[in-house]
């Protein structure tokens, strides 16, 4: 959570998460360039200078991969939030890597262009009508740039600036990139690559990232909407409640609300946390305050605001009682607005 | 022609005004914008790189919040529709991109020999 910005917010869970990151990527490389330098299947011999960039493009690769993976895990199993915990850490590592890959390609390649690499690269190749033959360099340059503005606009800072909605819009480029990424690993080294390691890394990874995508996505479509009875939207009937924990409800308009009950009263506060609308329902009440599972922003359930010095605040909504359920008014207060909390008193008309 | 040098040209030109609004924007309009901001100054490093390339937004932005013209529940509408489409877009594309780039692969003549190319010849 954020008072004053500072370059990296690093704690110990996040320590402790990059140097894993850290070790596995050293891991990776070294495996790859010392102990199995032929798990590329090389065809014909080549020189370190490829093998370093082959080591790191397929590095980069698998990290996107990763990365891809746990978002649709998380929400698959909660048990897996652990990891988003900090995986824009994880983003800018795969983008230094990619970058890596990059120059040693740009240092061998075009290194004695009698123009500039980049304008070399360019222009070496530019067949793009065809697929045999195609230009694949083009498709890793555009998931080189996705990367970059990724990594360059993952400080909090821009989560706060151009409002968490347009932040992940931008960073659906990640999709975009990673089919980019796949074209250009399909349509450059696997055209003349037959081993079974490299083909089932890249294929298999890119099946894995597809697969959990979608098993996600059916999942999450299926969610049952509030049944709207007079304006007010029917949450749950009172004995679904639990004390300490949430129940969320989809409005008419597609806005999710997470009803909580504490000490026997009922708040409810916008289900989107104001860092990068993470599930707040989906947290627990400990002193009034929900924790929201994504990266721990915390919220007074009562008013929606973040306890000081911290300055996070979210949507809060009017809640009733009424014939035994429980109803919100789907008209959103202003982010940080107080509402008495409703008791619930089991069955109530 | 080849469209490489008027390319590189275009990124230059971009990085060079995006070089203008960092200034602008760091040195000035995000003390005004943003209370977090307020004293930090070492973090401002790390946002160059992302207002070089993505200074439209920037101004844009900076604009909104300085009209506070923005509506206040748009921060809180998360985009989860979009979400399921840039899933399933990504997935087509990966499966047509895997099944036209195999489908494309030729095999290496194995019959024939190297041939070492001397210089001159
Ligand atoms: S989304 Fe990051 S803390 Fe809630």
């Amino acid at each position: 959570m954020s008072v004053k910005y500072i370059p990296v917010q690093w704690n110990p869970n996040k320590w402790y998460y990059d140097g894993i990151m850290l070790v596995g990527v050293a891991a990776f490389l070294w495996v790859f360039l010392y102990i199995t330098p032929d798990a590329l299947g090389h065809e014909r011999p080549i020189n370190p200078q490829i093998h370093n960039a082959r080591a790191f493009g397929a590095c980069a690769f698998t990290m996107l991969t990763v990365i891809l993976c746990i978002g649709p895990l998380a929400r698959l199993d909660h048990r897996f939030l652990p990891l988003l915990y900090n995986r824009r850490h994880f983003g800018v590592m795969t983008a230094f890597v990619a970058a890596t890959h990059a120059g040693y390609i740009l240092d061998w390649y075009f290194a004695f262009s009698s123009r500039s690499p980049v304008q070399g690269l360019l222009e070496a190749n530019t067949s793009y009508g065809q697929i045999a033959g195609f230009p694949f360099e083009i498709l890793g340059v555009f998931a080189l740039i996705c990367l970059t503005l990724l990594a360059a606009t993952s400080h909090d800072f821009w989560l706060k600036f151009l409002t968490p909605p347009v932040w992940k819009r931008l960073h659906y480029l990640i999709y975009a990139a990673y089919a980019a990424v796949v074209g250009h690993v399909v349509l450059g080294i696997l055209q003349d690559d037959r081993g079974i390691g490299v083909n089932l890394l890249f294929i298999g990874g890119a099946a894995l990232v597809c697969v959990l995508h979608l098993a996600a996505w059916w999942q999450g479509r299926a969610e049952p909407m509030g049944i709207a009875a007079t304006g007010w939207v029917q949450v749950a009937p009172v004995d679904a409640f639990r004390e300490g924990f949430a129940k969320i409800t989809k409005l008419p308009d597609g806005d999710r609300v997470a009803v909580f009950l504490h000490e026997g009263q009922l708040s409810a506060i916008a289900n989107a946390c104001a860092h990068q609308n993470g599930p707040l329902g989906e947290g627990k009440i400990v002193d009034c305050l929900v924790t929201c599972p994504w990266h721990g922003f915390q919220y007074d359930v009562r008013n929606g605001q973040s306890p000081a010095p911290f300055t996070e605040k979210v949507p809060t909504y009017l809640v009733k009682v009424e014939g035994g359920a429980v109803f919100v008014n789907p008209a959103a207060n202003p982010p940080g607005t107080a509402v008495a909390p409703v008791p619930l008193e089991k069955g109530a008309t | 022609m080849s469209i490489a040098p008027s390319l590189i040209f275009f990124l230059q030109v971009w990085g060079g005004v995006g070089a203008g609004v960092a200034l602008l924007f760091l040195a000035w309009g995000i003390d005004r914008i943003d209370e977090d901001a307020r004293g930090a100054y070492v973090f401002r490093v790390l946002i160059i790189p992302g207002i070089l390339l993505i200074w439209p937004l920037v101004l844009w932005r900076w604009w909104q919040l300085e009209a506070q013209s923005g509506r206040w529940l748009a921060r809180y509408q998360p985009v989860r529709r979009a979400h399921g489409l840039a899933a399933l877009a990504m997935s087509v594309a990966i499966a047509l991109i895997v099944f036209f780039g195999l489908s494309a692969r030729q095999d290496w003549p194995a019959d024939i020999a190297p041939v070492r190319v001397e210089t001159g010849s």
